[in-house]
């Protein structure tokens, strides 16, 4: 699996259960989710972007 | 001429120690309620509000959870236990096993380690510790749904 692949499936397992557990209407629940899952893909993104000129660096060691 | 009818209200008890008494006995009630629900949530995803009546939401957040376990698990993703020297792993392993069963079936019978070498080792990582987290939160909403403070 890709890394967006993984992101896109981790915030959206997390939204729709954040929408679940604080709303309790529908219409909420549905706003409230796509807050989040925006949220948190948008963000990753940007950070992503914001990060691009960075040069990576050797991996680091494993432990 | 008729009888006067009694009403509920004036059934119910007057004195204000017996008021308190009958809101102490909901309340108690309510306590064990919740003590149940979060009890329940705490042994499995779900269980908890499925003991409370709410079959829809119980089915999809147990769905929700176990499908991030299955995913970190598939990733190789760490399941924490406590390493000696590292008090921090202390605080993740307690909020793994917030999943409940299926943090002891990946654990005993299918002695799951993880693999660090794996590609997909961080990411299985947080799959498996939020999974715990999220149920965790669970068992809270379960509490507050029995004791009556929520919906």
């Amino acid at each position: 699996m890709s890394h967006f692949l993984l992101m896109v499936v981790y915030a959206l397992l997390l939204s729709v259960f954040f929408a679940a557990l604080w709303r309790r209407n529908r219409r909420e629940q549905v706003v409230l989710f796509l807050q989040l899952f925006i949220g948190m893909v948008g963000g990753g993104l940007l950070v992503a972007w914001l990060m691009y000129p960075f040069p990576s660096g050797p991996p680091a060691p494993i432990p | 001429m008729s009888a006067p009818i009694r009403s509920p209200e004036t059934t119910r008890p007057e004195t204000p120690a017996a008021k308190a008494a009958a809101a102490a006995a909901l309340d108690a009630a309510a306590g064990r309620r919740g003590a149940l629900a979060a009890m329940l949530a705490v042994i499995f995803p779900g269980l908890g509000h499925l003991y409370l009546g709410r079959k829809a939401r119980a089915a999809l957040f147990a769905a929700i959870v176990l499908v991030a376990v299955v995913i970190g698990a598939k990733l190789d993703g760490n399941l924490y236990t406590p390493v000696k020297d590292h008090p921090l792993t202390l605080l993740a392993t307690l909020g793994s096993m917030g999943m409940g069963l299926p943090y002891f079936v990946l654990l005993l019978p299918l002695h799951y380690t993880g693999d660090v070498t794996a590609q997909g080792y961080d990411y299985g990582t947080a799959f498996l510790l939020s999974a715990g987290l999220m149920n965790l939160l669970l068992v809270l909403d379960a509490w507050d749904v029995g004791t009556g403070r929520k919906e």
